[in-house]
């Protein structure tokens, strides 16, 4: 036999405990859809909500502009909220290039 | 003197400082050199004068290393473009990188052999940066010619963190923006290094199995993890790291090269593999990995470190971490000089020497041999880490980023043993997924889910009161 170190041991108990936890949460999951939620990481993790960010914060993240952010939550309050992403173009000082990058940072629910 | 090396990468990089202070005239510098190498060798017999000027002419070489590597060759494509040229260059050459898409472009860098404007045709040598605004399949090695303009980086401030200087460390004076296909003709034969080659297919191997099997979030967070692959990660999670200390686990370091070492020795021990031809595979694996990573400084640091605390079995002698470290440091530096004003490279060792001098001190300090209490040790001792790491780039931090995080220990004793166990299962999903896909679609679930905890935990410790101040 092939003697295993006291780490080599650990290894093969952490593949095993990992597997059967994958067992469990794969149960779960199709037993309980809302289970997901906790396995897989909301999109509110990586970015903003369009409609619900306040300025403050998007000054304190420093993701945009002051004036930008200013122009994004007038159209916001003028509009009542976003109906989509693509609504950003209308914002005065929103090209094509700069959409792109902003996509990456908000969505729309 | 029992850390020689570390000694003499001080005074290296103490050279490099002041040839970038005082920018002296290289053939000056040459000339003191030669007369401290004579003066050594006349006082070679004084051991403490030998000391000194061994120490001395180490200094001068670091001086020297980094006027010379500013000087550009003659065929250098810099030297064949004028300032605000528009005229129309041919280049030819090979991708020296793997091709990313950045900000709405194709990015890489390309080794130019041969320039041509008009009907005069040059050979040359160096790189440059290249965008294309358009999607095109090219891969590292691809020979191609590429028709355009050649401007220079412009820089909006002085500062040595420009995009200007960042570019001229890594030896790149020239950008090529590429806007129609017409604009690139691919030739038929490959160049490159085929290791480079396999370690990037291999890369886009593992990155593929990494987003087979997990959803776009946490696969681009994994592949930063296991892969070094930080581009597909939402700009929220890597601010929301920034400002809370804990952007680091999203960078392979020591602890990935350490688990590539573990693994790689225990598949060839259940091959009944020998030690010598063991560690001589785990070697040459752990050098591809920093291939697949993409050889950043803190990976080339960790290999370094690894292959010097492997071939210590070889060599009889104990490994020393300070040694390994310098070694690490002259490696890069003996390469580029100018990476000592990097910041990644200026955090990567910093941190790792923090950690190596204050840790053990402060355990010192507390007492921490007296607890009794084996989950109290364990988890003071990731406190103490995490202080000791934070405490040694302060500075560095506060000065580029203008950011203090005072959150940034507590964070980290909650985000890093999760950022440990998230990589070891990345390690356990990607090698699964190669061999046996059904049981990485179980270990993907677990995998996810502590993704999820990560960023969730990471979100709320960024909302305490005081948790970060911007400068």
């Amino acid at each position: 036999m092939i003697n295993f170190t006291p780490e080599e041991k650990r290894v093969v108990l952490f593949l095993l405990c990992l597997a059967f936890c994958g067992l469990a949460l794969s149960n779960l999951t199709k037993l309980q859809p809302q289970i997901k939620k906790v396995v897989y990481p909301q999109v509110q993790l990586a970015k903003l909500n369009l409609n619900k960010v306040s300025l403050e914060e998007l000054i304190r993240l420093k993701c945009i502009s002051a004036k930008l952010a200013q122009q994004i939550i007038e159209y916001r309050n003028f509009r009542q909220e976003f109906a989509s992403l693509e609504e950003l173009k209308e914002v005065k000082g929103i090209g094509e290039q700069r959409y792109e990058k902003l996509k990456g940072i908000f969505f729309v629910e | 003197m029992k850390r020689l090396l570390l000694v003499l990468t001080v005074f290296y990089c103490l050279g490099i400082i002041l040839s970038n202070l005082i920018q002296a005239n290289f053939w000056v510098v040459m000339g003191a050199g030669a007369v401290v190498f004579i003066a050594a060798n006349l006082l070679k017999r004084n051991d403490y004068i030998f000391l000194v000027l061994t120490l001395f002419l180490t200094l001068l070489a670091g001086a020297l290393s980094l006027s010379n590597s500013r000087i550009l060759p003659r065929c250098h494509i810099s030297n064949f473009t004028y300032y605000k040229d528009n005229s129309l260059y041919s280049l030819s050459g090979f991708i020296d990188s793997e091709p990313e898409y950045k900000n709405n472009h194709l990015e890489f860098t390309f080794r130019a052999r041969q320039i041509q404007r008009d009907q005069f045709k040059w050979r040359c040598c160096g790189k440059v940066l290249v965008r294309i605004d358009f999607m095109q399949r090219l891969n590292y090695g691809d020979n191609l010619t590429l028709i355009g303009s050649l401007v220079r980086p412009y820089s909006f401030n002085t500062a040595s963190q420009s995009y200007k200087n960042f570019l001229a460390r890594q030896n790149i004076y020239l950008i090529m923006r590429i806007k129609e296909p017409r604009q690139i003709i691919l030739q038929a034969k490959d160049s490159g290094n085929k290791l480079i080659r396999y370690s990037f297919w291999l890369r886009a191997k593992f990155e593929g199995v990494i987003s087979r099997f997990l959803g776009d979030l946490p696969a681009s967070i994994l592949s930063a993890m296991v892969l070094g692959q930080k581009r597909n990660i939402p700009w929220l999670v890597n601010n929301s790291m920034v400002r809370s200390g804990t952007v680091h686990i999203l960078v392979v370091s020591g602890f990935n090269v350490g688990i590539v070492a573990f693994i790689m020795n225990l598949l060839f021990k259940i091959m009944r593999i020998p030690r010598r031809v063991r560690i001589i595979l785990t070697t040459a694996c752990l050098i591809i990995y920093c291939f697949v990573t993409g050889t950043s400084n803190p990976v080339i640091r960790a290999t370094i470190m690894g292959v010097i605390f492997l071939n210590s079995y070889f060599l009889k002698r104990e490994a020393d971490v300070y040694n390994s470290l310098a070694a690490g440091a002259l490696f890069i530096l003996s390469i580029n000089p100018g990476q000592l004003f990097d910041i990644g490279f200026q955090l990567s060792f910093a941190s790792v020497l923090a950690i190596v001098y204050l840790y053990p001190k402060l355990r010192a300090l507390i007492h921490l041999e007296d607890c009794k209490v084996k989950i109290w040790k364990f988890i003071i001792k990731g406190c103490l880490v995490s202080f000791s790491a934070w405490l040694g780039t302060l500075g560095i931090i506060a000065l580029n980023f203008r950011i203090l995080a005072p959150v940034t220990v507590l964070a980290n004793i909650f985000v890093v043993p999760l950022a440990t166990l998230i990589t070891l299962c990345g390690f356990a999903l990607v090698i699964s997924g190669l061999i046996y896909p059904a049981l990485a679609n179980l270990l993907s679930l677990p995998t996810a889910m502590l993704i999820n905890l990560l960023l969730s935990l990471n979100a709320a410790i960024i909302k305490l009161p005081f948790a970060y101040f911007y400068l």
